[in-house]
């Protein structure tokens, strides 16, 4: 640790003798990646505003990037983070393991940053979100295997040590750690060009079926953090309970409804995705029943606001006459910024602020908060204003005019906004790491004391 | 930080470290060469005038400090300043190559001797100044002066006059009496670099520096994109005060290893862009950028940064950081653009591991254990990814399947999609509906999520080939205001040929029935209302006339491949129009032509113009038609 931190931070800190806490390492990565693909989407705003400037781009152009920028994203800033509650779920984050975390984190970015040079090279599966292709895509799955290693023998090492946990604690791990190895495989499967989900006939986009999976997925992820984050409230089991039983039905209904290639104007399509909306106040509830750092408050509102925000557009967004207006537009681009800047992100930094407890400060300065979250917004109302008008005139985005380009000028000033808010993040998380801690820290943290 | 004022108290470190910039770069590196060139001296002569100026340079710059008779600063600054007006003025006269060779020699000994002296004593002529500050704006103003287009562009007896006076003017400077020096700055950990590690990143700056120079200089379309006209200059010249600036900036917040580092990622990146005729205009962004940084640090490092316990020391290393880096790495870099014309990536690299060797060895040793794991990772995910058949093993052979490559590597999925929603407006704009069968058996489907342009799933029958390597190569020139990139680089090897195949070869099964719901289609009454043919004009010339105007561009640029050369609308009939029908019948026509182009021709759509440009556009084509242009 630097000479530089006070004994009260230091104190304060977690940060561990070897540099930085399992956390701060997996946020440091994160955030590299966020100001990446932050950066990239920043040029591709540039871009679609001054299309000559592709020529100062080589072969690099438009297309490539915009795969750079989604997938580091994607792999980048809203899944590294979460090997940080993974180690400190199995236990990686001490012990004589705790040195092979930084290594683990290394290899990923690593896998990234090879992605990132062969998508820009031209590499591609073609599928959207898939796109590994090559070397790359073995790397990929490789690098998610090697954290897997760490994971199942960080495990082993705690069995041996004689860790205190419950047998259905243990089962738990087991059984998750399972499901964790199967993750390479499918990700390295499913970027086959082969293989391609279930097409709504009328939209081209996918069923109500698979959207309903994918999010059921998303609500079990919810579900299982609390449980490898923090303790459960007293008489609270009754909430924790229905939220597992209402998956389940969920998960049954889902079950019963067609694979195939459906129309979302089927009423059982949209109805059945609707059951979604119970989610509303049960996420709210099963969270609240969760004993939380107090550090987290600001970022788990904001999470479960953009949760109920993802809930109730997407549900409508997938209504018949809703969908077929938006489809193709800059209005899904706006509601995937919902899911992805909005919601996957405060769920991201929520988690890493649980983690990092009174190092959580990194995250949660008023000036970055409120301009990652007035950035988005902005971001969402003006890709949904011209998602609107495109939906009547497929060329208005197409073809520059001054309405178009206005709108596109205000969408590049708020990216520009993300940028500055994700970098502010970035180097805190450099100081946090090398035991800098701004000098307002030390004042605040004398003021609580 | 300093106050202002007391920054400005150095001013005359900062213009004799402006003169030395401009003499050698405006006249020693430039005009020198040109008057050179006008005198007829080129080849093996001309290397040989140059080698006795690397010379002249490296002999003075290593012999200055060790010479102990005659050991006045201001008296040694002011006679090498007189030798390099000297020369200057000397160049001006008809020449052979014997006294080019003598000229030369003079010219590189004057540098020699000005620039060990200057950077030896620097801190007599900053005097209470910030040394470092008065490097760094002395350089930046420097470069900047020098590319004033005015100087720049000027004929070589004028750069020549004018460096001449410069050097007269900094050696009146030194009659004015020293002021005395400020406190050297305590030396900085970060400064404190072993020197033979210093000098070789030097060297491989300034190898870098010079070969990309020559190379500009001497290949004329780079010349172009780098150095024409004088707002590009400017820009040039203002870059390189900024960067220059910059470099002190960093240099006192985060060291020279970080500057060196920096100016090597810059100079790298122009280096290899400069292999890409397409990327010339990024290169001409990097390349002062970098040449300006580590430039403030090759005058900054001998005489402010690099700790020395006498002045003779540090005169003695000045004089290896010009000899060595300086006068050779300058000759070595030259020599290696006069031989391979430009600079391989694998020099690149090599002079990477140099500057950032060390600084990369650093972070190794520290963090062994990732960078072993990192390592055998990649390797052992090498040795899988050779082991498995995958996708390798079916590689495309037909010019269709590549061509699916090209547009899947390109990511042309994430502007175009390729799929046309059955009863959707979607129908009218981009063809049959898409048959989902069809598409499922695609391995993947192309569908894509978001149209920045028009669907493609059917364009093959909206659009000819020749349409469509028109457009690759400049989209604008061919669809008025197209914001697709140029995809011309695709047409270097084969991968635009395959692309073109490709997308010729998408077409719906429905085309029959869709090309007789076009004949069907009439735009809305209200459209009809709106337009007029002033606006049909507008949209005429920007639309049209790249085709049909006797000079439009399209036209003459591929004259010899379209089908059919398209008709000049101004003087031509409209072929396409059936003979005796009524002016109404005639409009629709025309109104359909210019919606959906006609079918197998190179004559295309234009389905993303609203309905009321459309008319406009057919109503103004109407007017031509009954009076073309030539009889009005």
């Amino acid at each position: 640790m630097d000479g530089s931190m006070s004994p009260l931070m230091r104190e304060a800190s977690l940060l561990g003798e070897d540099g930085g806490s399992a956390a701060a390492e997996a946020a440091w990565h994160g955030l590299f990646w966020l100001v990446f693909a932050n950066a990239v989407g920043v040029l591709l705003a540039v871009l679609l505003l001054a299309p000559g400037l592709n020529r100062l781009l080589g072969e690099w152009t438009y297309g490539r990037w915009v795969m750079v920028h989604m997938n580091l994203e994607l792999y980048g800033w809203t899944s590294v983070p979460m090997a940080g509650f993974l180690f400190r779920a199995y236990g990686a984050e001490r012990g004589p393991l705790a040195r092979w975390r930084r290594p683990v984190l290394w290899v990923w970015s690593a896998a990234l940053g090879v992605g990132a040079l062969s998508w820009l090279s031209g590499h591609s599966s073609g599928k959207l979100f898939l796109d590994w292709s090559g070397y790359a895509r073995v790397l990929f799955a490789a690098a998610l295997l090697i954290l897997w290693a760490l994971l199942a023998m960080a495990l082993v090492w705690n069995r041996r040590a004689g860790a205190r946990a419950s047998a259905a604690a243990w089962a738990a791990k087991v059984a998750g750690l399972l499901l964790l190895l199967a993750v390479p495989f499918l990700i390295y499967r499913a970027a086959s060009p082969g293989i391609y989900p279930a097409v709504n006939p009328d939209t081209g986009g996918p069923t109500g079926t698979s959207q309903l999976e994918s999010s059921l997925a998303v609500v079990a992820i919810l579900l299982v953090l609390p449980l490898g984050l923090t303790r459960r409230k007293r008489a609270s089991a009754r909430v924790v309970a229905m939220g597992w039983a209402v998956l389940a039905a969920e998960s049954l209904l889902c079950a019963v409804l067609s694979r195939g290639n459906v129309s979302h104007r089927l009423p059982v399509q949209y109805l059945s995705l609707g059951s979604l909306l119970a989610w509303l106040p049960l996420l709210p509830a099963y969270y609240a029943a969760f004993a939380w750092h107090p550090a987290t408050r600001l970022w788990r509102r904001a999470m479960l606001w953009w949760w109920a925000a993802l809930v109730v557009t997407g549900w409508i967004l997938f209504l018949p006459g809703v969908l077929d207006h938006f489809k193709f537009t800059d209005g899904l681009v706006g509601h995937s910024f919902v899911a992805m800047a909005g919601f996957t992100s405060s769920l991201i930094v929520f988690v890493l602020v649980e983690l990092l407890g009174e190092d959580a400060w990194i995250f949660n300065r008023a000036r970055s908060f409120y301009l990652w979250h007035g950035s988005v917004i902005a971001y969402i109302v003006l890709m949904t204003a011209a998602g609107w008008r495109e939906g009547f005139d497929p060329a208005f985005t197409m073809v520059p005019g001054p309405e178009r380009n206005t709108l596109y000028a205000l969408r590049l000033v708020s990216g520009v906004l993300m940028l500055a808010a994700s970098l502010d993040w970035l180097v805190d998380a450099t100081k946090l790491l090398r035991g800098q801690p701004p000098a307002w820290l030390d004042v605040a943290l004398e003021k609580t004391a | 930080m300093p106050h202002a004022k007391e920054r400005m108290a150095g001013w005359r470190g900062a213009v004799l470290v402006a003169v030395t910039y401009i003499y050698f770069l405006i006249f020693a590196q430039f005009g020198f060469l040109a008057r050179l060139a006008s005198l007829g001296i080129a080849d093996q002569p001309l290397k040989a005038v140059l080698a006795a100026m690397a010379l002249g340079g490296a002999a003075l710059s290593l012999a200055m400090p060790r010479l102990r008779r005659w050991n006045l600063p201001d008296a040694r600054l002011r006679a090498g300043l007189i030798v390099c007006a000297a020369a200057a003025l000397l160049s001006l006269l008809p020449l052979d190559v014997a006294g080019a060779t003598a000229v030369s020699l003079a010219i590189g000994a004057g540098l020699g001797v000005v620039t060990v002296t200057l950077a030896t004593h620097l801190r007599r002529w900053t005097g209470s100044g910030d040394a470092l500050w008065m490097a760094g704006l002395g350089t930046g103003v420097g470069y900047l002066v020098c590319n004033a287009p005015a100087l720049f562009n000027a004929p070589a007896r004028v750069q020549a006059l004018t460096a001449a006076l410069l050097c007269l003017a900094g050696a009146a400077i030194t009659l004015l009496p020293a002021q005395p020096a400020a406190e050297p700055r305590p030396a900085s950990r970060r400064d404190g670099l072993p020197f033979g590690y210093a000098l070789g990143c030097f060297a491989a700056l300034v190898w870098l520096d010079s070969a990309a120079f020559f190379i500009i200089q001497h290949t004329p379309f780079l010349k172009a994109g780098t150095w024409a006209g004088a707002l590009h200059l400017s820009a040039d010249g203002l870059l390189h005060l900024a960067a220059a600036l910059a470099a002190v900036w960093l240099l006192r917040r985060r060291g020279l290893p970080l500057v060196l580092g920096a100016a090597f990622a810059a100079l790298g990146g122009a280096c290899l862009l400069l292999l890409d005729a397409e990327r010339i205009a990024l290169a001409s962004a990097l390349y002062p950028v970098g040449v300006s940084l580590y430039s403030v640090a090759l005058v900054a490092y001998p005489s402010v940064l690099a700790p020395a316990a006498t002045a003779a020391e540090r005169g003695r290393r000045a004089g290896w950081v010009y000899a060595v880096a300086g006068w050779a790495g300058s000759a070595m870099g030259i020599g290696m653009a006069q031989n391979l014309g430009h600079v391989p990536p694998g020099f690149v690299l090599a002079a990477g591991v140099v500057v950032l060797g060390p600084w990369l060895a650093r972070l190794l040793a520290r963090r062994r254990r990732e960078a072993t794991l990192t390592a055998a990772v990649m390797l052992a995910a090498f040795c899988v990814d050779r082991m498995l058949p995958g996708e390798k093993a079916e590689a495309p052979q037909s010019a269709v399947e590549r061509g699916r490559q090209v547009y899947i590597a390109e990511g042309c999925i994430h502007c175009h999609s390729q799929y046309v929603r059955p009863g959707s407006p979607d129908v009218t704009m981009w063809g049959p509906a898409t048959n989902l069968e069809a598409l499922r058996r695609q391995q993947p489907p192309l569908i894509g999520n978001r149209r920045q342009g028009p669907d493609l799933s059917a364009v093959g029958g909206r659009r000819s080939p020749l349409w469509l390597k028109a457009h690759f190569y400049d989209p604008a020139e061919v669809s008025g205001s197209s914001i697709m990139p140029s995809f011309a680089f695709l047409f270097s090897d084969r991968r635009g040929d395959d692309l073109v195949a490709y997308l010729a070869s998408l077409h719906s099964a429905g085309t029959a029935q869709h090309l007789a719901e076009e004949r069907l289609w009439r735009p809305s009454s209200a459209a009809v209302a709106r337009a007029s043919a002033a606006e049909g004009e507008r949209l005429f010339l920007r639309n049209c006339a790249t085709c049909h105007a006797g000079n439009g561009r399209t036209r003459q640029r591929w004259r010899t491949e379209f089908k059919g050369l398209p008709p000049n609308l101004s003087d031509r009939p409209f072929a396409y129009l059936p003979p005796h029908e009524s002016p109404e019948e005639d409009l629709i026509r025309l109104e359909q032509i210019v919606k959906f182009g006609i079918y197998r021709t190179d004559m295309p759509g234009h389905e993303y113009l609203p309905d009321e440009q459309v008319v406009s556009l057919s109503l103004w084509l109407t007017q031509m038609k009954a009076q073309p242009l030539e009889n009005r």
